[in-house]
């Protein structure tokens, strides 16, 4: 028993710090770590909806149609923008289709990108950070003031738990009205 | 210390001359087979079968519980019944053989090792079934608590859940309280056997029983302990098992009468299964010395009491439909005696309570046949409590606008066949490969009777 | 249908994929999820949001009339359809033919390509087809050819333009214009009364006393959802409306009537004889038994008492002069009853019309046949032989979204887009004009009428959205822009409504007696499920049970007790129908308190199209008896047991609950209510704990009154949580899927049946039976009060089924999400999924989740914007739907809200409330003027 749940809980089952090839190598690293572009910037939906959202090719273009016009390996996302073929991405944070994870109201309730992204500022290319099983969603929806963080640090990608973070975070659960009984409702999550 | 030759009181016949010849006989079947048509057949119609189960299975997990005839409001079919009918009758080895021996009753020895046994296979047959009645069999495990990346548990408050171990436990505990009675045997059979990998092989499973006196006295303090311990757990598995219905708040199933009134019937069955399996022993192996007439009619007593409280029990459930006045639980009563399931209902009642009445005359009492049908009518009567006690409740509970009636399919039938199939061809093999009668003890009580 | 079942012996693909899946699964150690792909827009539409719902006016027609709907769409699908609150004959509601519309736009049964006979060809074959059909030369538009237009009633103002544009290019063009629902019988009655045209429109939210003579206005049809408004408004929590019902055979009006009293067709003009004589015009002594002149006695005192706010009105069955006397009737109490001028242009009788296009096509008077959306084969009575007068035109054509019967014998077979594809226009009832707009691109190179009519006219502008601009550019005047967006997002047309006419009908001279009592008469009436047949496809409204006999995948033959005895018939045998020679046979429903000597029989069942598996022969097509086409009415018919065996199958065994059904379903009389007092949440104790109350306690309260038994509410919620569709077999296993049934009620007290609905949703028990039992917690409680059944989670014990004493969970017995049960499906289904909501897998039992979706999705917008969920902004799917608001859902958290108010109201009470499980769903009592016998 034990074997299996350490396999089952281990990177090799749950994908964790696996990094897929990409039709195009975007880097992270550069684009937030190096320029500094916020997420926001390309995730267009990710406060206002459940899908964050993959950037259209538009959005590439809009910066790349100046910069890096004939780089070879944009080669891709032009190609996508003259036949109006989409890219196609390989998905590298993944949960169930039964979980119904929602990026707006986490990102709402003072949850950062980085909480459960981890650095992807220093990351080259995309990799899964955390395992996304349900036992690590577990430990924050049981005690989310080990992590929320104040609301205008959320897209702070370097933010660190200051020392005072347990009373800090109890403080910022009742400010932002967060209901941590409800949270592990299975209904929060599952429908 | 010698007894008088009383005929009431011997349990052997006085055929046998000596404990060797006890031993001889017994060794027979599995070290000098004699395969009849006899046997063949029985091997070749229970195997047949026994592939009609696998058959079953399959197409139930390829297609889904679909299969059967469940419907909306009746959610339960066959499979609930059919579990709780085996697990039934998988009661009465540890009994009979714990209880018995606790009582000190001598006539245990001739039946306990095949009544244990068959409470063996039965209760295995019992376990296949909550497996098969799942929707989604392959997480039957989210039952048990293991450590798992969901950080789950199972519910604790759910019957199904107290059910599982409650049946884990006594599948355990009758597999160890049976296999330390076939020791003695299993290092006759060794010593007796002529092949060298035969001796070997018993040998292996005797762990080196050399009958010495020590040997006995630490072995009979150790089987009695476990006895004591059998008793009371067969009390509880079919108490637990009757708590799937009456933890429950549907009518007819909510009644404090469920524990008891299941832990009766399934002996009720269970005693009725050994006598039908002791006379086709009787009549395959050629024991008539060790299961005599005296055993049949001792049985048949035992049955006659069961038969008596079920009928208590029975009306005990109408008179308390009718008492506590609930629309419900009324009609639910008239239900069984005027609806579509009162033949068998009344079926129920004859094979159940009536038939076995019989059993008042010693002239029935004393005859194997007669034991033997009423014994087959019994579980048959049994089985069709069951399911009854499944579909009428189903059928009929609050809401008239969800009524319907269970319309069984082939596949319904066709896994109750295959278990009994299954039930049987396992038996076939176990009489062939291991003693069918504990011959040390039957030693001992011929060696009582005979004040040798 | 048994081609399209996917179970009985043999090795099939699905079983194979599976087992070999469970090889692969097996004998692959690592356990990793698949790897899937993230494809985002090239270039995104503005103001969308990737996941999220959109909201878009739209128009969907029945019987041609239009009514308004919003239209959801995901990501670009269509999902689902609610009601536009701004449109008159939506008011914010939905009929189950509305909401089904989403699943005949995904139905992979639909036309999707040109055919010429059995070759596919292309639109551009057709024209020119078409144009050597007509014998026009390519470069001179005019011709002089026959050519004759088959339609349903049309009263799109683009199509009229379409079909002028059409006759000015061929002058000699017939158009044949028909509905098989229709309304002749009224429209001679209006002529009678007013001497013009004129459809009667009553304000029913103004009416204090309603007698209808064999009408059935709350009964499904393109005026339900305004007529079932009107009603519940005026009936109100004090049931104001008194509701007096005279039919032969019971109707949703009948089973929501006060007073009703079961009478033979023939004699309906007795009763408004005897109404007239109280109002002063004598036409004779009414031939009525003592208890039926009794009951129009008391209709008429009624009606007189209630000058102006009381009404009167007959049915499509009934004659002229019956519909002529009503509208005096009316005259004469100053009724609430508008007078408009028709929208239907045509002035012919729509049976007129078929019977004119079965002779002008044998006489060979047509030489093009051209059938746009119409089915005239399966419409007319088998006595038109309207399949050969079809095939024997020279040339002819069918646009239709089915490979329909008519379609089988016309020489093209073309492809129609949906509605919910197409641009265009429509008129409700009243005249209320709104727009068609698409909400996804055309699945199929398909058409859509104005298109088809504009290429058969050569026209200059070909495609819908030009022509249907076109038609109100002219019209809107001033900034067009501007107001096309406007008219686009209201869904409706400002002051498009015709205006009202002052009109005083004539008194009538005489009414004909009652023709002498005949053996049996056949009484037909458009399928509560199919409507007059064009739903035969749709699986959902096939597996809507009928509000009355909960028959689904069927029709039925309703028989009087009397009449079924006399013939020695019982409950569902089969029954032989014979009238005039013809026979036809269905499963028998033996009916309480319908009138004696009637036979009730429903249309649009019996489709006989091979290429339409869904609807292929799935019940009996009653409309192909009569001579004459959509007559209502059959007299001298025989009935006698049937030597064949229809099955009967239905979701509710047992509709009739004499002396069982009290605590159930609870009646009130006024004086009750009266003097009853409001009633305290009860809290008897209980063993186990009751979960704690979060932010808000979600609870809901259906209003018996006001349910006419629409089934609104079942498909809405359908559509709403993906719930799937099982077919006939399994529905004859006793399978059912509806998450929402509702139950139907009939019990014999003081003389009358009372009847009623209730709707029966998942109670989410405050102490629910099911969450003890199930021994891996996929049965839970919420902090709001929901039971919530995690799907995922669920291993199929079904032990909570088994204890749940109101049976509302189901079990997914088959994969029938993949449509292994029934049809092929899957693809179809899973464009209209709500993303939302899981689709359960095969094991698995799922159930009614107040629309947790909506709860969610309410919740994380309000948080976001760090404030309460406000009262009636969570609204569930089956709340929206319902026509007459019986549906109330809120917060019980607040003493304010809608349903605290109601849960404290004297006619409130809880379903087995004596098991204690504290129900969260909860009913208010059906209510009755008086305990007076009907």
């Amino acid at each position: 028993m034990a074997v299996t749940y350490l396999v089952w809980q281990s990177p090799y089952a749950t994908n964790q710090l696996l990094t897929r090839d990409q039709p195009v190598p975007f880097s992270h690293a550069h684009h937030v770590g190096d320029l500094g572009i916020d997420c926001r910037m390309c995730h267009t939906g990710v406060e206002k909806a459940a899908f964050a959202g993959v950037p259209s090719t538009h959005i590439c273009m809009t910066c790349h149609s100046q910069l890096w016009t004939n780089a070879a390996m944009l080669a891709p996302v032009r190609k996508s923008y003259a036949t109006g073929q989409p890219i196609r991405w390989r998905r590298v944070n993944r949960v169930p289709d039964y979980v119904f994870f929602d990026h707006s109201i986490h990102i709402a309730k003072g949850v950062g990108c980085s909480t459960c992204h981890g650095p992807v500022q220093n990351m080259a290319l995309m990799r899964a950070q955390e395992p996304l099983t349900m036992g690590w969603c577990l430990q924050c929806h049981r005690h989310p003031e080990r992590y929320v963080r104040p609301k205008d640090r959320v897209f702070d990608m370097a933010w660190q738990p200051p020392p005072d973070q347990r009373s800090e975070g109890a403080r910022l659960v009742k400010a932002y009205r967060i209901d941590a009984a409800r949270l592990t409702d299975c209904s929060t999550c599952h429908r | 210390m010698s007894v008088a030759p009383d005929i009431e009181r011997r349990w052997i016949a006085p055929s046998i001359e000596s404990r060797e010849q006890i031993d001889a006989i017994i060794a027979a079947p599995i070290l000098a087979p004699r395969h009849t048509w006899r046997w063949w057949l029985t091997l070749a119609v229970s195997g047949g079968l026994t592939l009609l189960m696998i058959v079953t299975v399959t197409w139930l997990f390829g297609h889904g519980i679909g299969i059967f005839g469940n419907n909306t409001t009746i959610v339960w079919g066959f499979p609930i019944a059919n579990y709780v009918w085996w697990l039934g009758i998988g009661h009465a080895g540890t009994l009979i053989s714990a209880l018995l021996l606790l009582t000190r009753q001598k006539w245990r020895a001739s039946l306990n090792r095949f009544a244990e046994t068959m409470t063996l296979f039965a209760a295995s047959m019992a376990g296949l079934f909550p497996i098969f009645h799942l929707g989604r069999p392959y997480y039957l495990y989210w039952i048990i608590p293991y450590p798992n990346v969901q950080g789950l548990w199972p519910q604790w408050r759910s019957a199904l859940v107290w059910d599982f171990w409650a049946v884990g436990t006594y599948i355990t505990f009758s597999t160890l309280f049976w296999y330390v009675g076939l020791v003695p045997d299993l290092a006759m059979l060794r010593d007796r056997a002529a092949r060298r990998g035969v001796r070997r092989l018993y040998g292996a499973f005797a762990l080196g029983w050399r009958g010495s006196a020590r040997h006995w006295e630490v072995y009979e303090r150790f089987y009695r302990y476990m006895a004591a311990l059998a008793v009371p757990l067969v009390v509880s598995v079919h108490s637990i098992v009757s708590l799937d219905f009456a933890a429950s708040l549907e009518p007819g199933w909510a009644d404090t009468i469920y524990p008891p009134y299941f832990v009766v019937g399934a002996l009720y069955s269970g005693f009725a299964m050994v006598v039908v399996i002791a006379a086709v022993l009787r009549w395959a192996c050629s024991f008539e010395a060790f299961i005599t007439v005296q055993h049949f009619e001792a049985i048949g007593k035992v049955l006659l009491t069961a038969s008596v409280i079920m009928g208590v029990s029975y009306a005990t459930e109408w008179f308390w439909g009718w008492y506590g006045g609930e629309r419900t639980e009324r009609h639910l009563v008239t239900f069984l005696f005027t609806g579509p399931y009162a033949p068998l209902y009344y079926g129920q009642l004859l094979f159940n309570v009536l038939a076995p009445q019989l059993l008042w005359l010693p002239r029935f009492r004393q005859s194997i046949l007669a034991v033997t049908v009423l014994s087959i009518l019994i579980n048959v009567g049994m089985w069709l409590e069951r399911i009854l006690i499944v579909w009428a409740t189903l059928s009929r509970d609050y809401l008239p606008s969800a009524w319907r009636i269970f319309l069984p399919t082939f596949w319904d039938w066709a896994l109750l066949a295959g278990s009994l199939g299954a039930f049987t061809f396992l038996f076939m093999i176990f009489a062939r490969v291991l003693p069918a009668l504990p011959a040390y003890e039957l030693g001992k009580t011929w060696a009582e009777e005979n004040g040798a | 249908m048994p081609p399209l079942t996917r179970r009985g012996p043999g090795l099939d693909r699905r079983l194979l994929l599976k087992l070999a899946a469970a090889a692969a699964a097996v004998s692959t150690t690592r356990c990793s999820p698949p790897d899937d792909e993230i494809i985002p827009y090239v270039d995104m539409p503005e103001g969308m949001v990737a996941g999220e719902p959109m909201r878009f006016a739209t128009t969907l027609s029945l019987s041609g009339y239009g009514r308004g709907f919003i239209a959801i769409a995901v990501d670009g699908r269509p999902i689902k359809i609610e009601g536009n609150p701004r449109h008159p004959y939506s008011l914010g509601a939905t009929d189950v033919f509305a909401e089904a519309e989403i699943l005949s736009l995904y139905d992979p049964g639909r036309s999707s390509v040109v055919h010429h006979g059995e070759q596919i060809a292309t639109w551009e074959d057709f024209a020119a087809g078409w144009e050597q059909a007509v014998g026009a030369r390519p470069d001179d538009a005019a011709s002089d050819a026959a050519v004759g237009l088959v339609t349903g009633r049309v009263v799109s103002p683009t199509t009229l333009g379409r079909i002028e544009a059409l006759r000015r290019r061929f002058p000699a063009l017939r158009q044949y214009r028909y509905e098989p629902v229709n309304d002749d019988m009224a429209r001679a009655g209006a002529k009678l009364a007013f001497g013009r045209l004129v459809a009667a429109a009553p304000r029913w939210d103004e009416a204090d006393v309603v007698l209808t003579l064999d009408a059935d206005p709350l009964g499904h049809g393109p005026e339900q959802l305004h007529i079932a408004r009107g009603f519940a408004a005026r009936r109100g929590a004090e049931h104001r409306q008194q509701l007096h019902a005279v039919e032969p055979a019971w109707t949703l009006t009948g089973a929501a009537a006060d007073f009703r009293l079961p009478l033979a067709p023939r004699q309906m003009g007795e009763v408004a004889r005897a109404v007239a004589r109280r109002l002063g015009l004598d036409l004779g002594d009414p031939v009525l038994s003592d208890p039926q002149r009794a009951f129009a006695e008391r209709a008429a005192e009624a009606l007189a008492t209630a000058q102006g706010r009381a009404l009167a009105m007959a049915g499509d069955g009934q004659p002229p002069e019956l519909h002529a006397l009503c509208h005096w009737i009316n005259g004469r109490l100053h009724a609430p009853v508008d007078y408009l001028p028709p929208v239907d242009p045509v002035e012919a009788g729509h049976a007129d019309e078929l019977q004119a296009l079965a002779e002008d096509l044998r006489a060979g008077r047509v030489a093009a046949l051209v059938i746009v959306d119409a089915n005239p084969v399966y419409d007319a009575p088998d006595a038109l032989r309207m399949a050969e007068a079809v095939a024997a035109a020279p040339f002819s054509a069918h646009l239709g979204l089915y490979p329909d019967e008519t379609a089988q014998h016309c020489q093209w077979r073309l492809p129609l887009s949906h509605p919910l594809e197409s641009w265009g226009d429509a008129r409700a009832a009243d005249g209320t004009a709104s727009l068609v707009q698409p909400l996804i691109r055309r699945l199929y190179d398909t058409r859509t009428c104005d298109e088809f009519l504009a290429l058969l006219a050569l026209s200059a502008v070909r495609d819908a959205y030009g022509l249907t601009r076109e038609t109100w550019a002219s019209w809107a005047g001033g900034d067009f822009a501007t107001w096309w967006r406007t008219a686009l997002h209201d869904g409706v047309i400002a002051d498009s409504r015709a205006a009202p006419l002052a009109l005083s009908p004539a008194r009538p001279t005489g009414l004909p007696p009652p023709d002498a009592p005949h053996a049996l008469t056949v009484v037909l009436s458009p399928d509560p499920g199919v409507w007059d047949g064009r739903f035969a496809a749709n699986p959902w409204l096939q597996e809507c049970p009928h509000p009355l006999t909960k028959q689904v995948w069927g029709n039925a033959v309703r028989l009087a007790p009397g009449d079924a005895a006399r013939a020695g018939i019982a409950d569902e045998d089969t029954v032989d129908l014979v009238v005039n020679g013809a026979t036809l046979s269905g499963p028998a429903v033996v009916t309480e308190a319908q009138a004696d000597g009637v036979v009730a029989v429903g249309w649009g069942q019996g489709r006989f199209s091979p290429a339409m598996p869904i609807a292929h022969g799935v019940g009996t097509r009653f409309v192909g008896l009569g001579a004459r086409p959509f007559s209502r009415l059959l007299a001298g018919a025989e009935i006698k047991k049937s030597d064949r065996s229809i099955p009967f199958r239905s979701t509710q065994s047992h509709t009739r609950l004499s002396g069982r059904s009290e605590a159930l379903f609870q009646l009130a009389t006024l004086a009750e209510l009266a003097t009853s007092r409001p009633e305290r949440e009860p809290a008897p104790p209980s063993m186990l704990g009751i979960p704690p109350r979060g932010d808000y306690a979600w609870a809901m309260v259906i209003d018996t009154d006001a349910c006419i038994g629409c089934n609104a509410c079942v498909v809405a919620c359908q559509a709403e949580n993906n719930v799937p569709i099982v077919g006939p077999e399994e529905i004859s296993q006793g399978r059912d899927m509806h998450w929402l049934r509702v139950d139907v009620y009939a019990r014999p007290q003081g003389g009358a049946m009372r009847t009623g609905f209730q709707p029966v949703p998942c109670m989410h028990c405050e102490l629910a039976p099911c969450e003890p039992v199930c021994p891996v917690e996929a049965s839970v409680h919420d902090h709001e009060g929901l039971n919530v059944q995690v799907y995922n989670r669920c291993i199929g014990t079904r032990f909570c089924e088994a204890n749940c004493p109101y049976k509302v969970r189901r079990f997914n017995w088959f994969a029938y999400a993949d449509g292994q049960a029934y049809g092929d499906f899957a693809p179809a289904l899973k464009a209209q999924h709500n993303p939302d909501v899981s689709a359960r897998g095969r094991g698995v039992m799922e159930k009614c989740n107040y629309c947790l979706q909506r709860i969610s999705r309410a919740r994380r917008a309000a948080e976001k914007e760090d404030r309460q969920v406000a009262e009636g902004e969570m609204v569930t799917a089956c709340q929206a739907a319902c026509p007459t608001r019986a549906i109330h859902f809120g917060d019980l958290n607040s003493e304010t809200s809608d349903v605290s108010r109601l849960r404290r109201a004297p006619r409130h009470y809880r379903l087995l409330e004596e098991l204690n499980t504290r129900p969260r769903t909860t009913y208010l009592k059906r209510l009755y003027v008086s305990d007076a016998a009907s």
